[in-house]
This record gives structure tokens, C-alpha cells and sequence, in this order.
């Protein structure tokens, strides 16, 4: 548990200069605050409003289109970002808390931040070129 | 890995306290929600490839029988790791309302249910 700041609150952050791991524990905080409206509203939305079996590639292609296509990519793009930055530094937490081997721990929060990398730049590019998109940019590019 | 298997046994063996099983859920859901994302990051580039193999992935890991099942339990760990998460925000801003820790749990599970409930049956409404 040493590391881990899932403890209660100490008032660590309102008195004095906060540390890294003050600064940390605000983030989740923070982001969890956001994500009970974001995540919630785009879960809800794709089973209520939507329905899993009518999400289509031309229902996706609607929504990311026309000037409302803006705000929902940019609305994509926050739950693409502040739920990969969360949900790494809780596996993070995990790692510390599970895995005492400096070497070991070091090699998995590697990975999963490598791997955490990886996937927003694959999201990026999905959001940024919309559906289809990096296969109309490779068939332009093979000519 | 054997202080994984100690924390789990923990959990279940230290009776009497909602507080940690709130936390092994709210830790197991939480690592949950991180995998489906990985795979959900991983579909939605793969729309970006083509219509074809969207249509896969559609079929496969959003429609099918066994993939409207796992659904349920990703609708239980978002809305439980939401409200949990909410409870833990709302009392570590607010110190005094943890006496009335117990109360604040329950309405916490009386409302994942209530948004629960609904959105279950309209998931496995189509494979029954
Ligand atoms: C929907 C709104 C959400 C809220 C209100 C929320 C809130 C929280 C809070 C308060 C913590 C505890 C942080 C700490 O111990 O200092 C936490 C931990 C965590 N969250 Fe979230 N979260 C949300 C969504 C998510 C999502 C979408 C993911 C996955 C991508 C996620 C993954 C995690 C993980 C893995 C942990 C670490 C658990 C542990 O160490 O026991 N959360 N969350
Ligand atoms: C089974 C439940 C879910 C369904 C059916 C679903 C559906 C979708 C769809 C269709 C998109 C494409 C964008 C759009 O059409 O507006 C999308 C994007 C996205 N969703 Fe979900 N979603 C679900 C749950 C979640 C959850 C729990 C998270 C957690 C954080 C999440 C995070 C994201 C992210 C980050 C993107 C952007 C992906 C990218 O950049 O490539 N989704 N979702």
C-alpha cells in the first residue's frame, strides 16, 4: 500500500505546497469528476439514444460529420485522453501495490504506459482522419 | 503475485466491512474498464481502415450473443466504478459526511441499480 493514494484525504493538498503524489491524487479526482458526465452520457447515449446493433461505419460517419461532427470528435477526443491517462495511473497504482521488485515494477509501468501511448496515437488517428480514413490515404498514397 | 492472491483473499475473508469490498470493486472495475478500452481504442481504428472490417468488428464484438453478456458486466463496472468513485471524491472534499458512510454506500448501490436495470434489459433484450 505504500504508494498507492487510494488512502482518505489528509489534508495533505490544502495546507502547504502540494507533491507529486498530492498532485496526482487531485488528477484522478479530477478527471473522475469530468468522466461521471462524459463517460456516463456516452455510455448511456450509445445504449439508450443509439442502440449498440444500429451503430453502424455510416452511423459512426453521420455523427463525425457536418459541424456537429466537430464536437463529437473533440467530445471523442476527451474521453480518448482523460480515460487513458486515468485508467493508466490506476494500473499504475495496481503495480505498486502488488509488485515490490523495483526491476519488474519499472519493466510493467513501462509497458503499460508504452502500450498506453500507442493506443491514444491509434485513436488520435482515427478521430483526426474519421471512418475510412486511413484507407482512402492509402489507396491515394499507393496511387 | 502472491500479494495479489493475499489482497484478494483479504477481501474476502475480513467480514463486516462494506468499505473493502467497495475498494476490490471499485480496483476490479476499474482494471476491467481499462481493458475494454484498449479493445474499444482498437475497433474504432479499425473503422477508420474501412467499412468492411468495421463490419466485423460490429458483428463480433459488439452484437454477438457472448459480446452483449460482457456488456452487462462493462454497463455494472462503469456505473459501480462511477458512483463509487463519486462517494470516494465527494467524501474526501467533504470529511464530515463519512459518518454517514453506510447510508451514502447504500444510496450509492440504490442508484447504480436504478440506471442499471434499464439499460440491461435494453442490451439483452434482442438475444432472448
Ligand atoms: C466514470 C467516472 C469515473 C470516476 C468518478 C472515477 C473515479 C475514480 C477515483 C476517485 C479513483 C481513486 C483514485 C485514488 O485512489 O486516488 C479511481 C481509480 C481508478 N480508476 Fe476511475 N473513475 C472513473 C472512470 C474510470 C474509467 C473510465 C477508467 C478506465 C479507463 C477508470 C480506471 C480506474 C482505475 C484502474 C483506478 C485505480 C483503482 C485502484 O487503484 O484501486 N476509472 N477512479
Ligand atoms: C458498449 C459500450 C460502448 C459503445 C457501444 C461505444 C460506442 C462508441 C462509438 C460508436 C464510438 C465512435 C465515435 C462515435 O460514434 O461517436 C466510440 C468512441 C469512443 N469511446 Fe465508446 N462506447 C462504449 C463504451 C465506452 C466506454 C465505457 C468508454 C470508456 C472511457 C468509451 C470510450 C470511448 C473513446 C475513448 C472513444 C474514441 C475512440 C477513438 O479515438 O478511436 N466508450 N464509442
Amino acid at each position: 500500500m505504500a504508494t498507492s493514494s487510494s488512502r482518505p484525504y489528509q489534508g495533505k493538498l490544502r495546507y502547504g505546497a502540494p507533491n507529486h503524489e498530492g498532485r496526482i491524487w487531485l488528477f484522478m479526482r479530477l478527471t473522475g469528476l469530468v468522466m461521471f458526465i462524459t463517460v456516463v452520457f456516452h455510455l448511456l447515449y450509445m445504449h439508450m439514444a443509439v442502440g449498440v446493433e444500429n451503430i453502424t461505419f455510416d452511423n459512426i460517419d453521420a455523427r463525425w460529420s457536418g459541424p456537429a461532427g466537430v464536437f463529437w470528435r473533440l467530445f471523442d477526443a476527451s474521453l480518448l485522453f482523460i480515460g487513458m491517462a486515468h485508467g493508466m495511473n490506476g494500473v499504475r497504482f495496481s503495480i505498486n501495490d502488488y509488485v515490490h521488485n523495483k526491476i519488474l515494477n519499472f519493466l510493467l509501468t513501462a509497458a503499460v504506459y508504452g502500450l498506453g501511448l500507442f493506443l491514444i496515437l491509434l485513436g488520435t488517428v482515427a478521430i483526426v482522419l474519421g471512418v475510412g480514413g486511413l484507407g482512402n490515404l492509402f489507396q491515394r498514397l499507393m496511387g | 503475485m502472491a500479494a495479489l492472491v493475499a489482497s484478494i483473499y483479504r477481501g474476502i475473508s475480513y467480514r463486516g466491512a462494506e468499505g473493502q469490498w467497495a475498494w476490490i470493486l471499485h480496483r476490479a472495475s476499474g482494471l476491467g474498464i481499462v481493458l475494454f478500452l484498449y479493445m474499444h481504442i482498437v475497433s474504432i481504428f479499425i473503422a477508420a481502415i474501412g467499412p468492411g472490417p468495421y463490419a466485423w468488428v460490429h458483428a463480433t464484438l459488439y452484437t454477438s450473443p457472448p459480446a452483449k453478456v460482457l456488456e452487462v458486466f462493462l454497463l455494472f463496472g462503469v456505473l459501480y466504478h462511477a458512483f463509487n468513485g463519486m462517494r470516494i471524491i465527494i467524501i474526501d472534499f467533504f470529511p464530515a459526511l463519512g459518518r454517514y458512510q453506510r447510508t451514502i454506500v447504500r444510496i450509492e448501490l440504490a442508484l447504480v441499480v436504478i440506471v442499471l436495470v434499464p439499460a440491461a434489459i435494453i442490451t439483452l433484450r434482442g438475444i432472448f
